[in-house]
């Protein structure tokens, strides 16, 4: 029994019963098609859909991990030099935001901050995209976003901050606009700083917003970059670079860069390049080289500063002391090459020892110590450029990086065999020309000189700040080799001792103070020869500060230059005594009886 | 007429269930929607906002539904016809003429004015066109027939040319709505078919419409863009910004495979498709339920209408009849077209799927036209109709019948 309210049709014969059933046809092709339509779609192509699905559905997006903060040190404790702020940017699309509404709000909120002309944006074809404002702070921007004027929008951007201006800018560097840091500290230790960027792989809606829909959502966290604390003094250094600033005024010279160590532990406590540059407005330098760190980031010859690297190996090597004669004759001749002494009075012809020698900065006296290294008074031996060359790159490791975390330049030191005319670049090499190294290269390897022989791998981070405290960074790779005896160190600090002994007569060192010191004065290289117009030198002077009978405290290394100046060891010796007087002051260093 | 008997409950039940189905998948995607549209464009809809807007359509469609089916006999809708068609029409009318004012009584989207803005509500006179077309349609056939006049050109063919000439013209050119043009063709069409036209005029006629549609295709814009799309899609082609649509769509049927990913789980419905809950449901459906569900839906549609065919093939009057194939028409167009634009099968028009998208008017109107439908369907006869002319007017007795009584 059907149960239905129908029978079965009975064979029709009229025109409607037939046309229905036309259109029962229809009806039942139509969703016959539709039905084999969805088993093609569903069941053959699903993996390909899935698969576009996928591709459609996912977002990768990085989490942004917050960059860490520098720190110096201010009476022992971290103080912040630069910081970051979240500013906001004010961008429209000219062809969708109204002329007037940018307008109004520029002139309302962000007059300061405006960085275009809004009449050329409107006039650009095509623009759909232009900053009209950046470095809004965060009230201004609350400001602009309550306005809601429409069509006008506001891009939060993360922004480096300088509480102290252009303070040591060269040490620190800057981030670019991509985040990356650049040069000095943000561009050594950018990954440190950066930390490591999160990751979020999730099922999102058409507007990217992550949905919880979907099981394999993979979410890893930023991890926020270390705040970096230096083991940079601010205050000191905020002093030092008043001190270079001055001596730039009052010298033909147009750069200064200034290193203080502790020569004891190969700690960085001051690093200045004079002039500085505005590390928030970077881009707007006159060129590259306003960037560069040129305590770290530049090999040049440091000169006469070297003689002390040369009477310390042929001392320690019991070749020579203090009191070792030789016969100055004002010059003296190597390889055929007439190699003459820049001081030429009179009472120094003649037999005089190495200490009269390294005062007056002869240089017949320091090829007279490389002689004596090679054990011939009379010549220089391959033996004595050998042991120079152990002591230059071995032991006092010029030529090479020393391990600072900073960004460095290597330099070299010649080979003492290979190549043409070793004797006379050897002889050049005693009184530091002929040779590229750097200066934190030298205040290294002066520091182990006078701290009684011990090269310590020198460094500028104290430590990284974690809740409040200085945590010290684990290294491994720091040196600390004993390279001369005591006794060559303490021979060392007499002669350096003795080279400023008329400065103490002068009233300019104090007494009760060990104040020792090397100056050198550098012709520069042009067109691939030493310049011997002498229009063009550049000036360094390094030396060390500590009570009287004590272990030096400080080294401190000065470099002061000027393109076309010839600026001489006398200016930059000048700025080493205002330093070195200044340190003893800010250290509260007490003078030994 | 027949006694009257129990209605069918095969309609009944297929309308019901598709109206909760729809119901529970707006509840599921109306969260998803309302999130869209508010971090899109600002708006502030509640989660829940578009499920009580079903609701609120369901219950009121539910009350159409009732009404046709027990409050209005069907002597008084034949009274009705004209006035409703000319009511329906001067709507149609009146929105066009706003719309050219720039009326704000007049609510436009995407730039095609079809709606009547009423506070809150929003009223598509299409919807009411569709209805009245298909009880003009019902009442002129049939008076034609029994004036005997069916093929004739001033007494059948002219008239019948200018009142579906102006709805297709108010629809389709006025206010831009092909997919409301479709159905009302669908419903030309069906209730042609079985009005007695000779075979003859009536393929004559099948041609012109095709002609005219194709025509109509290639001198606008936006309709020809629509085809190249779903060319483009059909032949697996690049993805552009016309295609988007059914790409996405065809990606949302793509991905719910056998047995779909699950109500709730739907990601298409997160913005990528368009017209997620009214045009494009029953892709999310797809996405939601797999093939299993689909092949569900489909199959209480083919109850549903087929149902339609056999109580129009048991009904004797001609009129009434007339008016159940209209009311077939209407709905097949509607399912088999969205259904089709969805899978790529067709260009997308724009046409809601009866009972399950979201749209009030829509489903008031369909409802109510199931409802006449239900009505009829309680005065069948138990054998075909097979004489095709009742020239009379009066019905010829069937039998009483009863299968409840008989088969319980």
């Amino acid at each position: 029994m059907p149960r239905s309210n129908f029978s079965k049709p009975v064979a029709a014969s009229d025109h409607s019963h037939r046309r229905i059933e036309i259109l029962r046809i229809v009806l039942l092709v139509a969703l016959g098609v539709i039905l084999v339509r969805l088993f093609a779609i569903q069941i053959f192509e699903h993996s390909s859909w899935v698969a576009k699905a996928d591709e459609q559905h996912t977002i990768l997006e990085t989490i942004s991990a917050g960059r860490g903060e520098i720190y110096m040190l201010d009476k022992g404790e971290p103080v912040a030099v630069v910081l970051n702020q979240t500013t906001y940017q004010l961008v429209i699309d000219p062809t969708v935001t109204k002329k007037e509404d940018i307008k109004y709000v520029v002139d309302t909120y962000a007059k300061d901050y405006a960085i275009v002309d809004l009449d050329e944006v409107y006039d650009t074809e095509g623009l759909r995209y232009s900053i009209v404002a950046k470095n809004i702070p965060r009230e201004t921007a609350q400001q602009i976003a309550d306005a809601a004027v429409p069509a006008v929008w506001l891009k939060k951007t993360n922004q480096r901050v300088y509480p102290e201006g252009q303070l040591a800018s060269g040490l620190l560097g800057f981030v670019n606009n991509d985040g990356v840091g650049q040069y000095g500290v943000e561009g050594s230790l950018n990954k440190q700083l950066a930390g490591e960027d999160g990751l979020i792989k999730a099922t999102a809606d058409v507007n990217k917003v992550a949905l919880s829909i979907g099981n394999d959502n993979i979410k890893i966290p930023a991890k926020d970059g270390e705040n970096i604390v230096l083991s940079v003094d601010r205050s000191l250094e905020q002093g030092i670079e008043e001190l270079a600033s001055q001596a730039i005024k009052d010298t033909a010279a147009t750069n200064a860069s200034v290193l203080i160590m502790n020569p004891n532990d190969g700690e960085v406590i001051a690093m200045a390049n004079l002039p500085n540059y505005d590390p928030a407005n970077y881009d707007k330098v006159a060129s590259a080289a306003d960037y560069v760190n040129y305590t770290t980031e530049v090999p040049y010859e440091p000169a006469s500063i070297c003689k002390s690297f040369a009477f310390s190996a042929a001392v320690n090597e019991g070749k020579m002391t203090a009191d070792t004669t030789y016969f100055n004759e004002h010059y003296t001749t190597v390889d055929g090459w007439k190699i003459e002494n820049a001081e030429q009075r009179g009472i120094l012809y003649g037999t005089i020892n190495m200490k009269t020698a390294l005062y007056w900065s002869l240089n017949t006296g320091s090829i007279q110590a490389l002689r004596l290294l090679g054990g011939n008074p009379n010549q220089i031996t391959q033996e004595g450029r050998e042991k120079l060359y152990d002591y230059y790159h071995n032991k006092f490791r010029l030529g090479q990086a020393t391990g600072i975390e900073l960004i460095e330049a290597e330099g070299y030191i010649e080979d003492p065999n290979e190549g043409w005319g070793r004797d006379s670049t050897y002889a050049n090499m005693t009184f530091g020309q002929n040779l590229g190294i750097t200066m934190i290269q030298t205040a290294s390897a002066f520091s182990a000189v006078v701290n009684g022989g011990t090269w310590h791998t020198p460094t500028i981070v104290k430590g990284v700040l974690k809740n409040g405290a200085v945590v010290p960074v684990e290294r491994t790779d720091l040196v600390e080799d004993k390279i001369l005896s005591d006794e060559t160190s303490a021979a060392m600090r007499d002669m350096l001792i003795n080279n400023r002994s008329y400065l103490v007569t002068a009233g300019i060192d104090r007494p009760g103070y060990a104040i020792g010191g090397k100056s050198g004065t550098a012709q520069v290289i042009v067109n691939g020869a030493y310049d011997d117009t002498f229009a063009q030198l550049v000036g360094s002077y390094i030396g060390f500060v500590g009570p009287s009978g004590e272990l030096p405290k400080y080294v401190i290394m000065v470099k002061m230059w000027g393109e076309g100046q010839g600026i001489g060891s006398g200016d930059a010796m000048d700025l080493f005594n205002k330093l070195s007087n200044y340190l003893i002051d800010y250290k509260k260093i007490k003078p030994k009886a | 007429m027949n006694r009257k008997h129990k209605s069918d409950l095969v309609i009944l039940f297929a309308t019901l269930g598709l109206m909760a189905l729809g119901l529970i998948v707006i509840y599921a995607i109306g969260p998803m929607r309302a999130n869209v549209l508010n971090s899109t464009y600002g708006t502030d809809y509640d989660s829940n906002y578009f499920f009580w807007g079903q609701l609120r359509s369901v219950g009121l469609s539910l009350l159409a539904l009732y009404a046709a089916f027990k409050w209005i006999p069907c002597k008084y809708i034949k009274k009705a016809a004209k006035p409703l068609m000319i009511i329906a029409l001067a709507l149609s009318g009146l929105l066009w003429v706003l719309s050219l004012a720039g009326s704000g009584a007049v609510k436009c989207e995407l730039g095609e004015c079809r709606w009547f803005n009423l506070g809150s509500v929003s009223f598509q006179p299409a919807e009411l066109l569709k209805l009245a077309l298909v009880i003009y349609l019902a009442d002129f056939l049939a008076r034609k027939k029994e004036e005997g006049v069916v093929g004739k050109f001033r007494e059948f063919w002219l008239p019948l040319l200018i009142i579906c000439g102006a709805s297709l013209a108010l629809v389709v050119v006025a206010q831009g709505d092909l997919g409301t043009g479709v159905a009302l063709l669908a419903i030309i069409l069906g209730t042609l078919l079985v009005s007695g036209v000779p075979t003859r005029q009536y393929l004559i006629v099948l041609a012109i419409i095709l002609v005219g549609a194709v025509g109509a295709v290639a001198f606008s814009g936006h309709r020809m863009e629509r085809v190249d799309a779903w060319l483009t899609t059909l032949t697996g082609g690049e993805s552009s910004d016309s295609t988007y649509h059914v790409d996405n769509a065809m990606l949302a049927i793509g991905v719910g495979g056998l047995t779909g990913v699950g109500i709730g789980n739907s990601v298409q419905a997160t913005g990528y498709l368009p017209e997620s809950i009214n045009d494009s449901v029953f892709a999310i459906m797809g996405e939601t339920f797999g093939f299993i569900g689909l092949f569900m839906v489909i199959a209480v549609f083919a109850a549903l209408l087929l149902r339609m065919l056999k109580v129009a093939e048991h009904t004797p009057g001609t009129e009434e009849r007339i008016l159940i194939v209209g009311v077939f028409s209407w709905t097949l167009a509607q399912v088999a077209v969205n259904i089709m634009a969805m899978t790529g099968l067709v260009p997308v028009t724009g046409i809601t799927l009866p009972l399950l998208s979201y749209g009030g008017t829509s489903m008031i109107f369909i409802a109510f036209a199931l409802g006449l439908v239900l009505q009829l369907s309680c005065y069948t006869s138990r054998e075909v109709i097979k004489n095709e002319d009742i020239s009379s007017g009066r019905r010829l007795g069937g039998t009483y019948h009863s299968s409840r009584r008989r088969s319980s």
